[in-house]
């Protein structure tokens, strides 16, 4: 090696640093080895990760073993530390309530603060664990004109061979199929050589280079080949233990919902998605060799998402220009061949790529089939955990200042014996920094008791992350920067008192500092009342939801489901037997359920003969059998139902919006043309019901006839779900004998469309209860330390003659007139805020003033009752006790 | 009594040491088990395990030669004693009759040098 060429050298400061805690006798050894790492380092890499890694093994130096003992010196300092400490404790127990009420408040605003920092850190840590991950999009559509902006995953299928041969900024392409397609979804499963069926959820299409693109971790198998034969998937690592414990799966076949025709191999088996990843899922199916359904490759249909990985140097924005181009050169005749919308297409319709960690909380709001989080919940409890935070530092820096006028005498005796501002000030703060390091520790256990509650709440299966190095200093800087924050008010307002004042006896509570202290109340029972209201809301929101008429009958109806095991005589047999029974009244053959997880299909209609251009038009398209109206409980305004004397193959059903988007007085007898060529006659127009979410608006929807290959749902006529339940089950297994029943209530599944309000709403009641807590607390210390003062006053006053009644209302009437204040600040406030919360919603509740006088009332009968105990006392007690003394 | 007892990256290290005989000190041990494992590890972790090793009395250890590309200064040499012998062969025994009665595996006839 030539050192003397290139005169590198390690860092110098590290090198102090490391002889500056290292022991002395390890100093010769540790330099040697870290010298040597240096310079073999500095042969193989850069001169800036050479020096980066000597800090790097200097600072993994510090450890127990190799720190030299640290001799603790006497100072004069580390004394009155000492002594800061001991006044603070002995402070702390002496008032052991008001203590009690400032490290209990706190220690609330903590907890709800750690738990949801965690939710908000689980939240933003979505796929952000790739190697390439500013490399990976997302192609999404992007619609905008006039008056609608929009953006959406799917594309045809056959985009993926155009792109890969002409953008050579295209790594690598893969395709998935995550909506109700084919296989996609739940299925019942087996060992070739098994017969039990067992259910699964978690399958889903992709092409071969999805393992790749997305940098999937393998168990067994190999990345590039574990999917690039026909019927081949990979499954997890779970599903690979339940099946094939102990073993190599790869190689080994499956059969899915009891199709013994085509068999799955298992191609590898990959790590478990984790928790924080846009895509989960446990089966994934190849596209590769697919030629029907998911694989099928046409113009006509979009039906993909796409995972694209850029090469390192591409620019995402004339990526996404040369997408536009690509389609107005190469696709721009088979597209034509499909659609008629070209035209509008190519004026509006552009290409956006999504990064891949966007695509969780999909701030872009693109419409895919994937669950999402929602920044707005991010805001919003990041919101409500500082509210909170805020709520009990007030406290503390009431409680603080009201107590000021016992700790005066202190101050002026320590500044007649020669203290300085600044030591007091010190005092203060190391004395809110006792209190809030003491919070914090109460908070962290109350936060890992209440886990368990909040990730039951917030749906989320969060850990506290014990055992990272960087969560306790956290947590303890966090404490500092509270404590200083929290104190800092306190301790420039006691430390400024002037010894002859206090020591005179002269000193009362300041105005200015009531005032603040009244400001502080009022600011916590606005925040309360608001949250109160925001519970009250979303409740009756939800109530609105779940009693809302929907145009169907939800009740008695039970969806038995996975009967793609069967085969479509085996399904009428079994539909047949089940009308038999006397408790049940309906049955249907359906696949499409008005909740939500059950299948989509979107079709273009026009009407016949219209003109191509103004025609262009999508609905739901369902397929029904001649019973499924009738049990499901909807309703026909005009025209007919399907029957099952008649073929009805080119009748069609459609509901009143759609007939209203057509502009059709009387539908009935229309011809419509689907975006195949298909014609149908509108035979009978439904009744609008809910099919989808009431959050949104009822779309067009257009029924054709036919059977439905997995979900037979029945309508029963007796209360008695048990007993109807059993028999229903021994017919099942009489048909089917190698696969357990399954089945749904539809009122269930439809009250689980709304699970994400009912989880706001018990969030809501959360925080607000939370919040009331702590501004009780609060206002409870400062009416027993207000009742305390003016104990002299109430004595007096009831010797002259004042009754009890009068004294209560003399005591009680200051703190209520500030909830008073609070409840007309925190109203307009809370409408408004209200309203925003409900915009987007379709069948939104009217805000009414019922709810907000609710609110108030509550917040103020609560202070009331709050305020009752401490003033009772004083009214009631014997005057001649608190005088005695004088 | 001290804990005798090896733990995954001990026993690894323990291994090292008689690999490198004469040349175990802590940047080579560092270096080899990178080198050997693919693991990332930094020699003060290394270091704090040969330290506990040596307490438990596993290792001896004594200042050898310097070179210049250490700065002149010299460098603690470790090396196995009696008893950390004896513990590794004990975890070798070990894990071989676990071995030896996993049938997957004894069926595979693993051909191990015992």
């Amino acid at each position: 090696m030539d050192r003397s060429k290139n005169h590198i050298t390690p860092p110098r400061l590290a090198q102090r640093l490391l002889c500056w805690f290292l022991k002395e006798e390890l100093a010769e050894e540790v330099l040697g080895d870290l010298e040597e790492k240096f310079y073999v380092t500095l042969e193989k890499k850069s001169k800036r990760k050479a020096k980066r890694n000597y800090w790097y093994q200097v600072i993994r130096y510090i450890r127990p073993f190799a720190i030299r003992r640290i001799i603790v010196k006497h100072s004069n300092s580390t004394t009155m530390y000492r002594h800061f400490l001991k006044i603070s404790l002995r402070n702390l127990s002496r008032h052991k309530v008001l203590s009690g009420i400032k490290i209990g408040g706190f220690s609330i605003g903590i907890t709800a603060c750690i738990l949801i920092s965690l939710f908000i850190a689980h939240e933003t840590s979505y796929d952000k664990r790739y190697k390439d991950g500013d490399q990976l999009f997302r192609i999404a559509n992007e619609y905008s004109d006039t008056g609608y902006f929009g953006r959406w995953t799917n594309l045809q299928g056959p985009f993926k061979p155009v792109l890969e041969e002409h953008i050579p900024e295209i790594e690598q392409i893969s395709r998935v199929v995550l909506w109700k397609w084919g296989n996609v979804g739940e299925n019942h499963v087996r060992k070739v050589e098994a017969t039990q069926n067992i259910y699964e959820e978690g399958f889903f299409y992709s092409d071969p280079e999805l393992l790749e693109v997305l940098e999937i971790p393998m168990i067994y198998g190999d990345q590039k080949l574990a999917l690039s034969s026909p019927n081949h998937m990979v499954i997890s690592q779970r599903k690979a233990d339940k099946y094939f414990p102990n073993e190599n799966p790869v190689g080994r076949q499956m059969v899915l919902n009891d199709n013994a025709n085509t068999t799955y191999t298992i191609g590898g088996v990959m790590k478990d998605f984790p928790l924080n990843s846009h895509l989960q899922g446990d089966f994934i199916m190849t596209l590769k060799g697919r030629t029907v359904g998911p694989g099928s490759s046409d113009w006509c249909c979009s039906n993909y998402d796409f995972y694209v990985k850029l090469t390192a140097s591409a620019d995402k924005s004339a990526v996404e220009e040369k997408l536009v181009t690509i389609r107005d050169t190469y696709v721009i005749d088979q597209l034509k061949a499909a659609n008629d919308e070209i035209e509008d297409i190519q004026n509006n319709q552009k290409y956006y790529l999504q990064p891949i960690q966007n695509i969780y909380l999909n701030q872009e709001e693109v419409g895919d089939h994937i669950s999402h989080g929602s920044i707005y919940a991010v805001w919003v409890f990041g919101a409500i955990a500082g509210v909170i935070l805020l709520l009990a530092s007030i406290n503390f820096i009431n409680l603080s200042t009201a107590k000021s006028i016992k700790r005066a005498q202190e101050v002026g005796l320590r500044k007649v014996v020669g203290s300085f501002r600044s030591n007091l000030i010190q005092q203060f703060l190391s004395e809110s920094i006792v209190y809030s390091v003491l919070s914090m520790i109460l908070g962290i256990i109350l936060a890992y008791l209440f886990l368990p509650t909040f990730n039951q709440i917030a749906d989320k299966s969060l850990v506290i992350p014990l055992g990272t190095w960087w969560f306790f200093p956290l947590l303890l800087l966090a404490a500092l920067v509270i404590g200083v924050i929290s104190g800092i008010y306190p301790a420039f307002y006691l430390s400024h008192f002037k010894p002859i004042t206090v020591l005179r006896g002269s000193l009362t509570s300041g105005k200015k500092a009531t005032s603040l202290r009244s400001g502080m109340v009022v600011f916590q029972f606005t925040a309360t009342i608001i949250l109160i209201t925001g519970a009250l809301v979303t409740h009756q929101q939800f109530d609105h939801y779940m009693n809302k008429s929907l145009g169907y009958q939800k009740d008695q109806v039970i969806n038995i489901l996975g009967l793609n095991s069967l085969d479509s005589m085996e399904r009428d047999l079994l539909k047949n037997e089940i009308l038999n029974q006397s408790a049940v009244q309906s049955a249907s053959l359906g696949d499409y359920l008005p909740v939500a997880g059950s299948n989509i299909t979107n079709f273009g209609f026009q009407l016949d003969g219209a003109s191509t251009l103004d025609a262009g038009f999508e609905a739901a398209r369902w397929i029904i059998d001649e019973d499924y109206l009738n049990t499901m409980g909807m309703s026909i305004v005009s025209g007919r139902d399907f029957n099952d004397e008649l073929a009805d193959e080119n009748s069609i059903i459609i509901n009143e919006t759609m007939a209203e988007a057509f502009d059709l007085d009387d539908a009935v007898g229309i011809q419509l043309v689907d975006m195949f060529d298909g014609k149908y006659q509108v035979i009978g127009v439904v009744e609008d019901f809910y099919f989808e979410s009431l959050t949104a608006d009822i779309r067009p929807l257009a029924m054709v006839k036919g059977k439905g290959r997995s979900t037979l749902s029945i309508k029963l006529s007796t209360e008695e779900l048990e007993a109807a339940m059993s028999t229903i089950s021994t017919i099942w297994s009489q048909i089917e004998p190698n696969q357990p029943i399954r089945y749904s209530f539809l009122d269930e599944r439809f009250e689980r469309m709304y699970d994400s309000f009912s989880r706001a709403k018990t969030l809501f009641i959360t925080f607000s209860v939370l919040s009331i807590v702590v501004a009780c607390l609060g206002l409870f210390a400062l009416s027993a330390y207000s009742v305390e003062q003016r104990s002299k006053e109430v004595s007096i006053r009831k010797v002259l003659g004042a009754n009890s009644n009068l004294i209560f209302v003399l005591l009680a009437k200051d703190f209520l007139k500030l909830v008073g204040i609070a409840i007309l600040i925190a109203v307009p406030i809370g409408w408004y805020a209200m309203d925003g919360l409900l915009q987007d919603l379709a069948n939104r509740i009217e805000l009414s003033w019922q709810v907000f006088a609710l609110g108030a009332l509550v917040a103020l009968l609560i202070a009331f009752l709050t305020i009752s105990a401490e003033s009772i006392k004083a009214a009631i007690a014997n005057p001649a006790t608190k005088l005695r003394s004088e | 009594m001290k804990e005798t007892r090896l733990g995954d990256f001990e026993e690894t290290l323990l291994l090292l040491v008689g690999i490198l005989d004469m040349e175990a000190y802590a940047f080579k041990i560092a270096e080899e088990f990178e080198s050997q494992t693919t693991r990332a590890t930094s020699i003060g972790a290394v270091h704090s395990t040969l330290n506990r090793l040596s307490e438990k009395g596993f290792l001896t250890s004594e200042m050898g030669a310097s070179t210049a590309a250490r700065g002149g200064r010299r460098k603690r040499i470790y090396t196995i004693t009696a008893s950390g012998q004896r513990t590794l062969e004990a975890s070798r025994d070990f894990k071989v009759s676990l071995w030896n009665q996993f049938p997957a595996f004894a069926g595979a006839k693993l051909n191990f040098n015992v």
